[in-house]
């Protein structure tokens, strides 16, 4: 019966090692600008969530390129000394630790266990509309489906109103 | 609805536009026979993800912000009733809101009820982690109700109520969507009795003439 023990214990501080190393394998739920990805293959990590460069591109729009992590014309810089918090590569491919992203551009980032979602709330960027005064713009639908845009109506007085059915 | 579908006849002429956003989880189906009764012929935006609420840190309906011609905010958040319907509940008059939105239609940054940018400023300010984080809450308990797990999006409902104490739209879209006795032990009039009553609920709007500083530039 000892080896038996013995043989469990070993195999389990192994399988210890190999998560504290890696993390675990995990299907994410990523909703981003407020918009859900499913991504299949993820790695969690002590309150990290690394995914491929591919499925950051996928859920979030932000790519890697040499200047930061980049949208279009918007670029976050990762700075140097820090690159092992947010890239790494293994298994082929490059992984991109995005819950560490979020921190960097004080974006708010929840999580719901069970379900393995995580939602990205507004990054600095984003909040930067009221400070400056300026309304802040969106892009909704009317109830037949035809998107409108708060910004359609520059040049007019606006009265912007919220109400609810509730 | 109607009540400002009369405000905008009169007014439209005068380069003025109304966006109403409705504030519902469940969209169309809440939000819709609304609408369509009211048929208005302004705009009228369904915000299922409560995007307008977070963007502008609004935290109960009906709220108003006045935006001028150059995309600017110059009255920020605020209770805007178009009628007295609620006045058993709110104690507001609605005409002194609307006899300030048509002196600003009539007079623009000229109007006594435009704000100084320092007065915005100190109105829209929001560095509150906790309120940031609550949105973000809020987001993911919508998220999750509207994939069927209603169950499991109540904690992260409760979790924005408890970052963001201040914001209605958090307890009332929440408690719309499931049984607010059984799942949140409470109602919506507990909840307003513990905040302190109805004067809480909706702070009257800050209609004060301001001085406007613009006024007193030197003249040309």
């Amino acid at each position: 019966m000892k080896w038996r023990i013995s043989t469990g214990i070993l195999s389990l501080f192994l399988l210890v090692a190999c998560v504290s190393a890696r993390g675990e394998e995990t299907h994410a739920t990523i909703i981003y600008d407020d918009h859900a990805t499913e991504i299949s293959t993820a790695n969690k990590d002590r309150g990290q969530l690394w995914v491929t460069t591919v499925d950051l591109k996928r859920a979030t729009g932000f790519e890697l390129k040499p200047q930061g992590v980049c949208r279009n014309e918007l670029c976050f810089p990762v700075p140097k000394p820090r690159q092992q918090e947010f890239v790494r590569k293994s298994t082929g491919k490059t992984w991109f630790n995005v819950v560490a992203f979020a921190l960097l551009v004080h974006q708010p980032v929840v999580h719901d266990e069970a379900l393995a979602t995580w939602y990205f709330g507004l990054r600095s960027d984003q909040r930067q509309g009221l400070s400056s005064l300026e309304a802040p713009d969106f892009t909704l639908p009317d109830m037949s489906g035809k998107l409108h845009s708060l910004s359609e109506s520059r040049g007019k007085k606006v009265l912007l109103l919220t109400w609810a059915s509730w | 609805m109607p009540g400002w579908q009369a405000i905008y006849q009169q007014l439209k002429d005068k380069n003025f536009e109304i966006v109403s956003v409705a504030q519902d989880t469940n969209g169309v189906k809440d939000a819709g026979p609304w609408i369509t009764a009211a048929n208005p012929t302004y705009i009228a935006l369904i915000d299922e993800k409560h995007l307008v609420s977070k963007l502008y840190n609004m935290v109960n309906v009906p709220t108003g912000v006045w935006i001028d011609e150059q995309g600017k905010i110059v009255r920020p958040n605020e209770v805007a009733f178009v009628d007295d319907r609620f006045k058993n509940f709110s104690g507001l008059d609605s005409a002194p809101y609307l006899n300030a939105l048509r002196n600003w239609i009539e007079k623009g940054d000229k109007s006594v009820y435009t704000m100084s940018e320092e007065r915005l400023r100190e109105k829209l300010a929001v560095n509150d982690l906790n309120v940031i984080l609550a949105a973000a809450e809020f987001g993911l308990g919508e998220h999750l109700y509207k994939s069927g797990h209603l169950k499991e999006a109540i904690p992260h409902f409760k979790e924005a109520q408890r970052l963001n104490p201040k914001s209605w739209n958090y307890k009332r879209q929440a408690y719309a969507l499931s049984d607010a006795k059984s799942d949140y032990g409470t109602t919506f009039m507990d909840e307003v009795e513990k905040a302190g009553g109805s004067k809480v609920y909706y702070p009257p709007p800050d209609l004060k003439p301001a001085a406007a500083p613009k006024d007193k530039k030197p003249q040309e």
